[in-house]
């Protein structure tokens, strides 16, 4: 199959909705997000050493790159389109595993009690950076809701996705380093 | 060559694929034919979906053109006589295996009070004759195809349409037995006649026409809606 279609040459591409719209609409710039979140999800999971620890994280990531998709699905399209129907629900479930999987990493890490630089294992990098991402991923989906006529359950998930989404990273961030054996840079101000 | 007789050989259900039996054949015109398969137990899909077809180890994806409360699952193909799979299913016996993906994409017909433009380039009809079998109606369709004789499921079609529109890529002048025909491509109807208004466009066929087709509608019809499915 052949990847360019050229389609999009003039600057617009169409949504899930089939609205053609242009490549720096709030709705792309959205989705847009979530794609490089997905892709930084990828490069955490290479970066990940091998360990019976590290293998149930890969899993958990393997599920949040599964996520959003969805999540960028429901982004790409426009809420009460016909199109919507034809897309798998976002429930309230994924962030509360999410939740079940923050605390499970926390009952492992020191309690904090001051602000951390993020670095140290290349897998707590990564993280850190996903964390930053999916802060930029929610503040426009943030935007997309707020121009909404109606209120939507699914742009209501997919905020509380992408919020806990982004604690998720952060504890995960630790929870690596801690797994090598790195402590947690303390911001002295 | 014919794996027909040794079913015992071959799994019902590989992994991700659906063993399926050739059970008809059609040739529609001179270089495209329909193929009909047994349909799997628990193969489901939409109505504009696709599969991939795939004989050792050839893999091409073709829109279903049936319903999917029938007992068949058809497709529609061009032969071209040095491609890799057209020729197989061109010569394949009723019985012989073929194994299929399940159905997949999302060219699905999006119900709108808008009025719908399909516009299908040769065996790309095969999506809007499945939307037809499942009831869809009142939509302007334009069918680009090289000469009248490939107007294939016309007589599904053209009753459902508020409008059927062929397009003869080669032809110049019209075709007396269809005065309601357009000699030229698809794109050059959406071009120059097709009337302005907010349609919901539902494009079917070879990349290059997609791509010509949505560079006039981006321009003559901003406010549309796109649906595409493109054939490689």
């Amino acid at each position: 199959m052949k990847i360019y279609t050229g389609t999009g040459d003039g600057g617009k591409t169409s949504l899930f909705s089939g609205e053609r719209i242009l490549k720096d609409n709030a709705r792309i710039e959205a989705y847009g997000a979530v794609d490089e979140l997905n892709a930084i999800a990828g490069a955490l999971m290479a970066a990940l050493p091998d360990s019976p620890q590290t293998s149930a994280v890969r899993t958990q990531l393997s599920q949040i790159q599964s996520d959003l998709f969805h999540v960028g699905a429901w982004l790409a399209t426009t809420p009460d389109s016909p199109s919507a129907s034809h897309l798998i629900p976002l429930t309230a479930d994924p962030g509360k595993r999410l939740e079940g999987q923050v605390d499970a990493m926390q009952a492992d890490l020191e309690e904090l009690r001051s602000f951390i630089l993020p670095g140290g294992h290349p897998s707590a990098g990564w993280a850190h950076l996903a964390r930053t991402v999916c802060r930029r991923a929610e503040r426009r989906a943030v935007t997309l809701a707020a121009a909404q006529s109606e209120k939507s359950d699914q742009t209501d998930n997919v905020l509380v996705y992408l919020n806990r989404l982004s604690d998720y990273f952060f504890v995960l961030a630790r929870f690596c380093n801690h797994l090598a054996g790195i402590k947690d840079v303390i911001w002295r101000g | 060559m014919s794996s027909g007789g040794d079913k015992t050989a071959i799994p019902s259900k590989l992994p991700n694929l659906y063993a399926a039996a050739v059970c008809g054949h059609t040739w529609l015109a001179a270089h495209s034919f329909e193929i009909r398969f047994r349909r799997p137990a628990e193969f489901a899909f939409l109505p504009g979906q696709k599969i991939q077809v795939t004989y050792e180890g050839i893999k091409r994806d073709y829109s279903l053109l049936t319903i999917p409360e029938g007992d068949e699952l058809a497709i529609c193909v061009r032969h071209i006589p040095e491609g890799r799979m057209s020729p197989v299913l061109a010569h394949a016996t009723i019985g012989q295996i073929f194994h299929l993906t399940p159905a997949f994409g999302f060219f699905l017909f999006q119900p709108s009070q808008r009025p719908a433009v399909f516009v299908a380039t040769g065996t790309g009809i095969a999506p809007f004759v499945a939307f037809v079998r499942s009831g869809v109606r009142h939509f302007h369709l334009l069918h680009g195809v090289r000469c009248a004789e490939e107007l294939y499921y016309h007589e599904l079609l053209a009753p459902a349409a508020s409008s059927y529109i062929p397009c003869l890529s080669g032809t110049r002048s019209p075709d007396p037995h269809w005065p309601q025909a357009c000699a030229g491509r698809v794109t050059a109807y959406l071009e120059n006649k097709l009337s302005a208004g907010d349609y919901d466009f539902y494009l079917c066929g070879r990349g290059e026409m997609v791509r010509d087709a949505l560079r006039i509608i981006d321009r003559r019809f901003p406010s549309a809606r796109v649906f595409t499915e493109t054939f490689f």
